[in-house]
């Protein structure tokens, strides 16, 4: 790595969105390669989730440093595009029927984008049909489910239960999170895969997907 | 000592005969008279059974009047989306898409939102209750108010706009006060600010944009003469320390934090510390069992001097009546219960049970299997009405019970399979089990086998 794409990966951990930004430009002028600049904003963010793994950054760092990611990725989208650099999977990820909580889903979504995954977030409050439809709109290999209320997480099955009902079941995993949900009740519910944090779950999601 | 001065002094941090226990029954408190979470949040009657209920069934030292921290965003111009099982969500945030700060008019007043209903609640329990219950007065706290009203915003504001999160946390700092007058006006005796999104960031962020806040309203709280609880929820390890800081008497955790290693921290502020009963894997989905044992393993491994005993946070609202008999039962009768473990998890003995012969019996057998009626409330009250029926039918039927106290009535529960306390079996089938029946319901029952 040269000393910018080595500084993109530094600034990228800082948050600092305007330099990650500059420097992408500098990078690609300097002659980089789109998936050059890519690993470096991607490694950056995966040091970032280690660290909010490990109660060494909290939810502000993470937002900002998920930010200057994609600062830097619009800088080279038009290049990963134009060099046919694909994403390592499709993820489509959501907070279930009834539950608004969104900080979760949203960290889940952002250490996807840093995984390398191409993310279709359906937001909160995701009713059954709306997965299906997206799942059949996008061809995804994994779906992510998030509550964060006991009495929400429940709706989770009623995704898979959807799922199964239009067929879909055997062409996608499920992985479920959030602060009440266990890996037992992710077997109960027949769910893939669990994921007790963020970081883990873009783990889980490689190792799910076999990249 | 009542269990009102046990809390008092706990939170004082003086010696208590032991630990207090506050079951913080939120929502759950509705499903005990049959009630949804709407209806106990929106109707001071409902409101009001349902705590006289958690008194009556749970015996607590103290406890919250309202478990909701969507109070004051309401009355602030949140919109909320209402749960039959589940607290009210905010579902639009007015500072979302804007730096502009609310005008001071919109601040709570004593008619304003649900605050009439919730006064109310307040000092019709205080009046019924209060004299051996410690009440607690839960306000939201300043950070996840803001967060209410600005969003997830917040989050890269304090790196981004720190000018405006002082700002934002001034006025929810403000709301905070208000309520805290308007709740110790309502005879509240402790006041929790529960402010669970300081999990969420740094403690240096915590220092720099909450500190100050905080200590103004446990300040405040204590210049009104009242008790304070700061209340955090998701893993809160490394905050502990920062919120110490800001001199509240009491934090209460949830199972996210290791209770031993939070506990040497605030005793060395000598701040008292609840919790951390886990809500869903234990409370919601656990045994009895492994209930009692999760508390009597809890104080056996932390000093029971500035502890309290209470669910990591508001309870589930669906949570068997039977776990939180157990928890009660665990934190009042400590020694009784560990022994009730000790004797369960024990290598097989040689107890021998015999159980009578169910299809042959002469008349209606009405067993009634309690943790031990003597002090369990819930236990009492079944035993009661049960023996109502022992009067009423005399020798027409044979009643008896077995205290989980003691050792062969433990065998006789693994025998039969019951795993849940108080319960009552009619002719070795369950019939009851921590809900008593109506007069009616159980005269019914056994007429019918009468016949």
């Amino acid at each position: 790595m040269n000393e910018t794409l080595t500084s993109i990966n530094e600034l990228m951990q800082k948050g600092n969105m305007a330099e990650v930004v500059r420097l992408s430009q500098v990078a690609i002028d300097e002659g980089s390669t789109s998936t050059d600049i890519l690993n470096a904003l991607l490694s950056g963010m995966s040091v970032v989730g280690v660290k909010f793994k490990n109660n060494e950054v909290f939810v502000p760092e993470v937002l900002m440093a998920a930010r200057a990611m994609n600062g830097g990725l619009d800088v080279i989208k038009p290049l990963l595009e134009a060099e046919g650099v694909e994403s390592i999977g499709k993820v489509v990820i959501g907070t279930v029927q009834g539950d608004l909580h969104d900080i979760g889903k949203n960290l889940v979504s952002m250490m996807m984008v840093g995984a390398g995954f191409e993310v279709i977030d359906l937001g909160v409050n995701v009713t059954p049909e709306k997965y299906v439809n997206a799942l059949i709109e996008s061809k995804a290999q994994l779906i992510c489910m998030y509550a964060l209320l006991t009495t929400t997480m429940v709706n989770m099955k009623k995704v898979i239960e959807a799922l199964e009902e239009s067929g879909l079941r055997d062409t996608v995993k499920v992985m479920i999170g959030g602060a009440p949900v266990t890996e037992k009740f992710a077997i109960e519910i027949g769910a893939d895969k669990y994921a007790k944090d963020a970081s883990s779950a873009a783990d889980e999601a490689r190792k799910l997907i076999a990249v | 000592m009542n269990g009102k001065e046990r809390v008092l002094k706990t939170l004082k941090h003086e010696t208590v005969d032991r630990a207090p226990w506050v079951p913080f029954a939120g929502v759950h408190a509705g499903a005990l008279i049959g009630k949804n979470a709407t209806e106990v949040l929106l109707d001071a009657d409902a409101l009001y059974d349902s705590l006289m209920a958690v008194k009556r069934l749970y015996q607590p030292d103290g406890m919250p009047v309202v478990f909701d921290l969507q109070v004051e965003a309401e009355i602030l111009g949140c919109e909320l989306l209402w749960d039959d099982v589940a607290p009210p969500s905010v579902a639009t945030h007015p500072l979302e898409n804007t730096t502009d700060m609310l005008c001071d008019c919109k601040q709570p007043e004593a008619d304003k939102g649900r605050l009439p209903l919730i006064l109310d609640v307040m000092r019709r329990t205080k009046a019924s209750i209060g004299d051996d219950t410690a009440l607690y007065g839960l306000i939201c706290g300043p950070f996840t108010l803001a967060s209410h009203l600005r969003g997830n915003n917040l989050f890269m504001d304090i790196i981004l706009d720190e000018a405006y999160v002082s700002q934002l946390m001034a006025f929810t700092t403000m709301t905070a006060l208000k309520m805290v007058d308007l709740y110790v006006e309502a005879g509240m005796d402790i006041i929790g600010v529960v402010d669970p999104l300081v999990s969420q960031i740094s403690p240096d962020h915590f220092e720099l944009m909450c500190h100050e806040s905080f200590k103004t309203i446990f300040d405040y709280i204590r210049v009104k003469g009242r008790a304070s609880s700061f209340f955090v929820c998701g893993n809160a390890t490394r905050q502990i320390d920062v919120m110490c800081k800001t001199n509240p008497d009491s934090i209460s955790v949830d199972e996210n934090v290791d209770m031993k290693a939070a506990k040497v921290i605030t005793d060395q502020y000598n701040i008292a510390i609840g919790g951390n009963i886990p809500l869903t894997t234990l409370m919601l989905h656990g045994t009895q069992l492994e209930n009692m044992k999760y508390v009597v393993n809890l104080l056996d491994t932390v000093s029971n001097h500035n502890l309290i005993i209470s669910p990591g946070c508001d309870m589930p609202y669906n949570t068997p009546t039977e776990n939180t008999i157990a928890v009660a039962q665990a934190a009042r009768e400590t020694d009784s219960v560990r022994s009730m473990v000790e004797s369960y998890e024990a290598p097989k003995e040689a107890i021998h049970v015999e159980l009578p012969d169910y299809a042959n019996l002469s008349k209606p057998l009405v067993e009634v299997f309690t943790l031990d009626s003597a002090t369990c409330a819930a236990c009492t009250y079944m035993l009661g009405a049960m023996n109502v029926a022992g009067d009423h039918y005399g020798s027409q039927i044979d009643l008896v019970e077995y205290k989980y106290t003691e050792k062969v009535n433990i065998a006789r529960c693994k025998k039969m399979g019951v795993t849940n306390l108080p319960c009552v079996y009619i002719n070795g089938r369950l019939i009851w089990s921590s809900i008593i029946p109506s007069r009616d319901e159980l005269f019914g029952v056994i007429d019918k086998l009468l016949k």
